[in-house]
């Protein structure tokens, strides 16, 4: 076995009452990809973020190379040879490329006070083109490039030093392949360079593919530390759940035949420069599945479902003829709609769980006079949080304390309060872990089964082909395929019309 | 086009059809190159506030003690330089120092009681409207003909000249400029990439006082004297430089803020100076700007559909 990089040794680490990581030791190792899993709310981020900085721990101790460490920011965690990429965009806009790249290193091109901004864009253009991103300026405001790329300039900051650890924590998810493949690739070229990669990440076939050892957290505690050689998919589930996950995962019928009741009728519909000329019904109690690159449109098909889309052309009408041209009719017709930007979109974030949960059904909640009730807002709001097994320890807890996987709960828990009869789900599933992804796929079939209809926008194939009855497929903003629900299709038959 | 080249259009495109409207209306005495050069000079005083005052304000801060921070600065300026004896340099670094020392309690106060800087600087340009009167002694301040030299050209725009390139090499040639914009943009990423934001912060106040300082030596140069109100009057003197930096904040996309800031004021006062060869009553002025501040801001804001906007 090589030498031992990090000794985490004993780290706990609690927000208020909420025990985020309790008494956590491992070691990890040089030359390796590490990865850490577990499921929403186990402590990975805590843990990497207690690491990094971006945290303090409350206790324990984190050793590299022999020498305890405690940075008190990222900036440290980078001089002791620690860095990390976060889920969300990490860039900061307003600054350059290169501004970006050595933001809290900027000394080194500073001169008797004065930056020299020439040599900074050659070294950040040099680095640019030495991991293949020429197309990315230096120069040029970050705010110039899209999601994807900003990414990569993260990559590029992250790395460029030769840190001994680089933390990826949940990137890939916000990454399309051809992203993905490059940060494999960079992951592949840090640990031949003998450094460490501690790699977070939900999509299991990806850890096993990617990573040497993966260690197992939950609901704070360390659980163990395995081979990937070594265990399989179902084993890893095993461990993060901590016990056997049975019973299907995705809906097991095939061949059901779908209702001819059309709920909802989209037709001609146009987005200018996002979809283009879309045409499809939604039936009684189908879940329709949108698919295709995260560029494809799909994404804007959910908004424009729910009246959400700007300069919309076309018709979304209802069965009873009702026009959805705005979101208040669409809420006030029963749809629902949960934004992939969960955070952004979805969630009131410094408002507690009632709040949120309550919120499109403030009128249904009102008593004489237009007055809300305090008790009524909570029953009800307790009723459908527990409906979700939502993990929270009040419903007055604040919605930004939450994981992810348990915001994505609250959002579901707002709109079965709702009792809304066509719900829009887009990346329902997106950076949650199985055992509420699983709770998340059997409450959409219980809804299909009680005639609900649901579109589902999806990156992850696998849970489009498990879970719908009809796949729809997009490219450059316009559909593509159409794919019924069958027991054969596999993930290539998708992807040859995606692509 | 490159957004430079368009940002620079646009803002000619400003200066030609505000001075052509006014040169339409009234032709003669309105609008020749002498009256233009005359409208740039006196749109140079503010515009050195406003370079300032856009640290203060890309950080997502405001200051609304501007008027009052002038007005104190103009008459420690003004004491240093006659009572004193200091002639020019006590007016010089009377004023700047003046400012940055309101700069400094600005900031100091913002993040040490942690309420929005609107609030803070309010109060507090209510004490140094005092203070500045007690210092003047409820008298005017006049500023002896010998000591006016920046009050005209060429020493008013070398002055400006000089503080418009410290803007500029702050901002684009120091580590001031960069944490200045990752503040803006993202104050908690800024804060884990080890930026110490609460020392940035008071710093874009220090840095605006000191511009304050010297809009306050032009000022009081150009107007010969500064009389010290009290009761919040001193406000109306933020409405100018605060116009010129929402221009400024407006182009900061084309890469060109401080340009934007410059020939920003120069529009404001072209509008200005158009209303009073019309002859037009205060009031109608007043509406008239007030609705030219909109406009402006509205076209050369850009916000993205769906955009929340506070």
């Amino acid at each position: 076995m090589s030498e031992i990089r990090l000794q985490v040794q004993h780290v706990s680490k609690s927000f208020g009452i909420t025990k985020a990581l309790k008494d956590v030791s491992f070691n990890i190792y040089k030359g390796e990809v590490h990865a850490l899993i577990g499921e929403n709310g186990s402590g990975k981020s805590t843990l990497t973020n207690s690491l990094t900085g971006i945290y303090q721990k409350d206790s324990g101790t984190f050793i590299l190379d022999g020498k305890e460490i405690h940075p008190k920011n990222q900036v440290e965690a980078n001089n002791e040879g620690v860095s990390i990429i976060v889920q969300e965009l990490g860039t900061l806009d307003g600054l350059t490329v290169a501004e970006n790249i050595f933001l809290g290193h900027e000394d080194r091109f500073v001169k008797m006070g004065i930056k020299n901004t020439n040599a900074m864009n050659r070294e950040a253009n040099d680095l640019l083109k030495k991991y293949g991103f020429d197309r990315i300026k230096a120069g040029d405001m970050v705010e110039n490039y899209n999601f994807e790329d900003r990414k990569l300039v993260e990559i590029v900051k992250a790395t460029y030093f030769g840190p001994k650890i680089v933390v990826i924590d949940e990137t890939t998810t916000a990454l399309s392949q051809e992203g993905r493949e490059e940060l494999y690739k960079q992951m592949n070229r840090i640990r031949e360079e003998g450094n460490t990669v501690i790699f977070i990440s939900h999509d299991l076939p990806e850890v096993l593919r990617m990573s040497d050892t993966i260690t197992v957290l939950r609901d704070g505690d360390y659980i163990d530390t395995v081979k990937s050689s070594e265990i399989d998919e179902d084993g890893l589930k095993k461990l993060m759940v901590g016990r056997e996950v049975t019973g299907d995962y995705y809906r097991a019928d095939y061949g059901e035949k779908v209702s001819d009741e059309v709920v909802m009728s989209v037709k001609n519909v146009t987005v200018p420069g996002l979809i283009e000329n879309i045409t499809f019904d939604l039936h009684k109690g189908e879940i329709l599945g949108f698919g295709g690159l995260s560029e494809s449109g799909m994404h804007e098909v959910g908004k424009a479902c729910f009246g959400a889309s700007f300069d919309r052309q076309g018709t979304v009408t209802l069965a009873d003829g009702t026009p959805i041209n705005d979101i208040p009719t669409a809420i006030k017709h029963s749809i629902a709609y949960t934004s992939k930007d969960r955070d952004n979109e979805s969630i009131v974030m410094n408002q507690s769980i009632r709040d949120n949960i309550v919120l499109p059904s403030l009128d249904k909640l009102a008593g004489p006079a237009g007055m809300q009730s305090d008790k009524k807002q909570k029953d009800f709001a307790n009723k459908f949080a527990a409906e979700m097994s939502t993990k929270m320890q009040s419903v007055e807890q604040f919605v930004s304390d939450l994981s992810g996987g348990n915001k994505q709960k609250v959002v579901l828990a707002r709109w079965i309060g709702a009792d809304s009869d066509i719900l829009v789900l887009d990346s329902p599933t997106r950076g949650i872990d199985i055992k509420v992804k699983q709770d998340i796929y059997q409450l959409m079939d219980r809804m299909r089964k009680s005639g609900k209809s649901i579109i589902m926008i999806s990156e992850e194939l696998m849970e489009l082909i498990g879970m719908c009855d009809r796949i729809i497929i997009m490219k450059d903003g316009k559909i593509s395929s159409e794919l019924p629900r069958d027991p054969q299709m596999d993930e290539n038959a998708l992807i040859a019309s995606m692509v | 086009m490159s957004g430079k080249v368009k940002g620079y259009l646009i803002l000619i495109g400003l200066v030609v059809i505000s001075w052509g409207i006014f040169k339409v209306l009234t032709p003669h005495n309105f609008g020749s190159p002498r009256n233009l050069l005359s409208y740039f000079e006196a749109s140079l005083l503010a515009a050195v506030g406003a370079v300032g005052f856009y640290f203060v304000m890309v950080m997502g801060m405001f200051d609304f003690s501007i008027g009052a921070n002038i007005m104190l600065s103009a008459i420690v300026g003004c004491v240093f330089a006659t009572r004193f004896g200091l002639g020019y340099f006590g007016l010089i670094v009377g004023a700047i120092v003046t400012g940055m020392i309101v700069g400094l309690l600005n900031g100091f106060f913002y993040v040490k009681l942690r309420i929005p800087s609107m609030i803070v600087t309010t109060g507090l340009a209510l004490i140094y409207e005092s203070v500045a009167n007690y210092i003047a002694g409820g008298v005017e301040q006049t500023l002896p003909s010998n000591l006016r030299a920046f009050g005209q050209m060429p020493g008013n725009l070398i002055l400006a000249v000089i503080a418009f390139v410290i803007a500029y090499l702050l901002l684009n040639y120091t580590k001031i400029g960069t944490y200045t914009y990752a503040i803006g943009s993202n104050e908690f990423v800024a804060k884990n990439m080890g930026i110490n934001v609460n020392l940035y912060k008071v710093l874009a106040f220090i840095i605006s006082g000191a511009f304050l300082g010297i809009m306050a030596v032009l000022t009081i140069s150009y107007g010969s004297s500064m009389v010290a109100v009290t009761g919040m009057a001193s406000m109306s003197r933020n409405f100018v430089p605060t116009m010129g930096c929402f221009f400024g904040v407006a182009f900061k996309k084309y890469g060109m803020p401080l340009p934007a800031i410059i020939i920003g004021e120069f529009v404001i006062n072209i509008i200005f100076f158009g209303f009073i060869a019309l002859g037009a009553p205060t009031a109608i002025q007043d509406v008239i700007t007030g609705l030219a501040l909109l406009i402006v801001v509205t076209l050369t804001t850009k916000v993205t559909k769906g955009e929340i906007v506070k």
